[in-house]
């Protein structure tokens, strides 16, 4: 069912039916020394099929997705406990195989767009092979090793892709806070802008909105903070143990 | 700071286990309570033993009991090594760093690999040596545990201590509240296994003064003093025996890999041993699916460990932290019955033996080399010094372990990170002389600085990754 989809659904229809395909693959993933063949094309196809509706490159993606699904099967195995990985060495692996991924780290030159590198595309080829490894863990090879590293990708393409968007979001959420309170602070007390800017008060209030709006930026967020703060001193307190009951049964006598 | 808010994937369990003390020992923590304000001094107040030295029990045989009845022993104090299966050889990793064989005077002979290379493999398979930095005497030791701890045993013999080839069962402590406390004895009762006897073993009781807790992760000594529970992982290992071709590879190398399918809060390894490698995982929070990380490891090595065939299996508990009471009047754990593991690496021979060696010298000096009785004073000052000495590690290692085992993005962050010299450095540095040395603080700054970035562009990896299946 999922390899009849074509890419050109619209995201949303994809996304709830690869959800369900998403959560098989866990389960696939769970009764890993007893895959069939069968199970291995789905999952390859699903990931063509999620991969295609929501990146931008999608021919490439089905392409390399499907190439690997044509390589057969997993030898199905009971497990042989007395000859460690000989079954998975005599059948070709499913492996990650992409044309721009050259000797274990990829080929900057095969990203050029007009002249300089797509860094863009690059993060989303790394996105995709770790992914794929993800789903389908592979075996580190030492003759074939993967040296990637992502600093290679200079800084400000990570800032451009990713720290502008969300600053934008959150330096425009804070205009808002703050464009508000000033109107509403005003309205109540009649203290101009400037004027609420001296008063400690009102110093004290900016500080928490924009404490709050750099950590709280998803309404989980609050309960995830308070888990980490706890989290951070946990360790102290299991190590305190030992001294804390001596203090308590102390005070007690 | 999404990745790290947003991963609570190690679950820690807010049900804090620890302070769940058992109900039995609500007598015997009445008892004498008072030493916070009198202290100190307590070798001067308590009473001089007349006629016999003071007598102390280790229970187990490892490398904390072995170590606590060589210093007892060489103490002057009469001690008794009990010890139920003397050619034991415990499911371990069996690393020890460096800093071990100068402290405790081990011989070469005993270690049979020095291991100078580790390759850190991250969830997709970006590879990482460390160990450029180490210096032509550095290294990290592979010892087989049976070794280890008879040559321990032996020494401690030498020193003048009894090894008794027996099972603890249980033990009487003096009667709580009253005065006779200080000065009564614990009564314990072991199986001896005495071969020309019966196979079971006969019954024995003894009294000592006081009894050093060094039976493991399932001490039977903790739950006697009702020490609580600590939560601890299971590592499962497989010995395996791969040809030699395979096994230069491994001469001096050791492979740590990390990632979801290899285990959701620890890693997976696999070690070399004298003539076999032992490949392994281990985990806290998803017990049941052990089998299924060690299929994923076994995957992930599978290239250098295929046509060997697997030799042994086994599985133990890991203490993931020190229980909650370590000490109860005069009877003391050391080792891994105490907890002392740490986080991230697992590592727990050095700090069994230290611990060991720390409370032998707390009771040795508290009784002033054997002739005066102990109180529960002394024994807390070899956990002060203990807890005081290494708590730096401790703390810096679980840092580590909440920071970088967090999700495979972290883990991916965490290889990166493992590729700077400047880190290479400082881990071995810490791990194999046990010290937490501030480096140069520009390049500490620089550091923070790389490993935020790492965990921040593996993070924006992790954003995309999760786009490519919504």
């Amino acid at each position: 069912m999922a390899s009849s989809l074509s890419p050109s659904l619209p995201t949303i229809f994809s996304t709830l039916i690869s959800k369900p395909n998403h959560r098989s693959q866990t389960l696939q993933l769970s009764f890993f020394p007893k895959k069939l063949p069968s199970l291995f094309m789905a999952r390859s196809a699903d990931n063509g099929t999620g991969g295609a509706a929501a990146s931008a490159v999608v021919e490439e993606k089905v392409e390399s997705m499907n190439s690997p699904a044509k390589i057969e099967e997993v030898k199905d195995t009971e497990e042989s406990l007395s000859s460690n990985g000989v079954a998975v060495e005599n059948a070709e692996v499913l492996a990650f195989k992409d044309p721009r991924w050259v000797g274990g780290t990829w080929d900057l030159t095969q990203f050029s767009k007009g002249g300089e590198t797509d860094w863009d595309a690059v993060i989303d080829a790394e996105a995709r092979r770790r992914k794929w490894l993800e789903d389908n863990p592979e075996a580190s090879s030492t003759d074939d090793p993967v040296v990637f590293d992502t600093s290679i990708v200079p800084w400000w393409a990570w800032v451009k892709r990713y720290h502008l968007p969300e600053a934008e979001l959150l330096n425009g959420r804070a205009a808002m806070i703050g464009f508000f309170m000033a109107y509403f602070v005003d309205s109540l007390t009649g203290v101009g802008l400037v004027d609420q800017m001296g008063n400690f008060f009102c110093k004290i209030l900016l500080l928490i909105s924009v404490g709050g709006v750099m950590l709280i930026r998803k309404n989980e967020d609050i309960e995830k903070l308070k888990k980490l703060i706890e989290e951070t001193t946990f360790y102290d307190k299991q190590w305190q143990a030992t001294w804390q009951e001596d203090y308590k049964s102390d005070s007690k006598n | 700071m999404a990745a790290i808010s947003s991963a609570m994937a190690a679950g820690q369990n807010s049900d804090f286990l620890g302070l769940r003390l058992a109900s039995t020992s609500s007598e015997a923590r009445n008892a004498n309570r008072r030493r916070l304000s009198l202290q100190i001094r307590a070798s001067k107040s308590s009473p001089r033993l007349s006629g016999r030295p003071l007598r102390v029990a280790v229970i187990g045989g490892g490398p904390a009991g072995g170590a606590a009845a060589e210093t007892l022993a060489k103490g002057g104090v009469e001690t008794v090594l009990i010890e139920r299966k003397l050619d034991n050889s415990k499911p371990c990793g069996g690393a020890i760093p460096l800093c071990m064989v100068g402290e405790f005077d081990l011989p070469l002979d005993i270690i049979d690999r020095k291991v100078t290379k580790m390759k850190m493999i991250s969830p997709s398979n970006v590879s990482v040596d460390i160990g450029r930095t180490l210096k032509p005497h550095e290294y990290i030791g592979m010892v087989r545990r049976e070794v280890l701890d008879a040559y321990l045993r032996e020494r401690a013999a030498e020193a003048g201590a009894t090894v008794v080839n027996g099972l603890f069962l249980k033990m009487d402590s003096p009667p709580a509240g009253s005065g006779e406390s200080a000065t009564t004895r614990y009564k314990i009762y072991y199986n001896e296994y005495n071969s020309k006897k019966s196979a079971t073993g006969e019954k024995k009781e003894m009294e000592v003064d006081a009894v050093v807790g060094a039976d493991g992760a399932n001490s039977r000594v903790a739950k006697e003093i009702g020490a609580g529970d600590y939560e601890y992982a299971i590592a499962f290992q497989e010995r395996v025996k791969i040809p030699e071709a395979k096994m230069e590879y491994y001469k001096d190398r050791a492979e740590m890999y990390v990632g979801d399918d290899v285990s959701p809060d620890f890693y997976g390894w696999v070690f070399p041993k004298c003539d076999h490698v032992a490949v392994g995982t281990g985990t806290v929070t998803h017990k049941s699916d052990i089998k299924r990380f060690q299929a994923a490891t076994r995957l992930r090595a599978c290239d250098k460990i295929a046509g060997g065939k697997i030799i042994r299996v086994e599985a133990h508990p890991i203490p993931e932290h020190p229980r909650p009471r370590r000490v109860l009047d005069r009877v003391a754990l050391v080792g891994d019955a105490a907890g002392y593991v740490t986080k991230c690496s697992g590592e727990g021979i050095y700090f069994a033996a230290k611990s060991g060696r720390m409370c032998a010298e707390a009771i040795v000096e508290g009784s002033a080399k054997g002739t005066r009785m102990i109180d529960e004073g002394d024994l807390r000052k070899y956990l002060e010094k203990f807890d005081k000495a290494y708590w730096p590690t401790y703390k810096v290692l679980d840092v580590l372990q909440k920071v970088f085992y967090r999700s495979n993005s972290a883990r991916e962050a965490f290889v990166e990170m493992c590729a700077d010299d400047y880190v290479q450095k400082m881990t071995f540095d810490s791990y194999l002389y046990k010290r937490v040395v501030p480096g140069n603080p520009l390049d500490d700054l620089k550091l923070a600085i790389n490993t935020i970035g790492s965990l921040v562009r593996s993070s924006a990896l992790r954003r995309e990754m999760a786009k490519i299946t919504a």
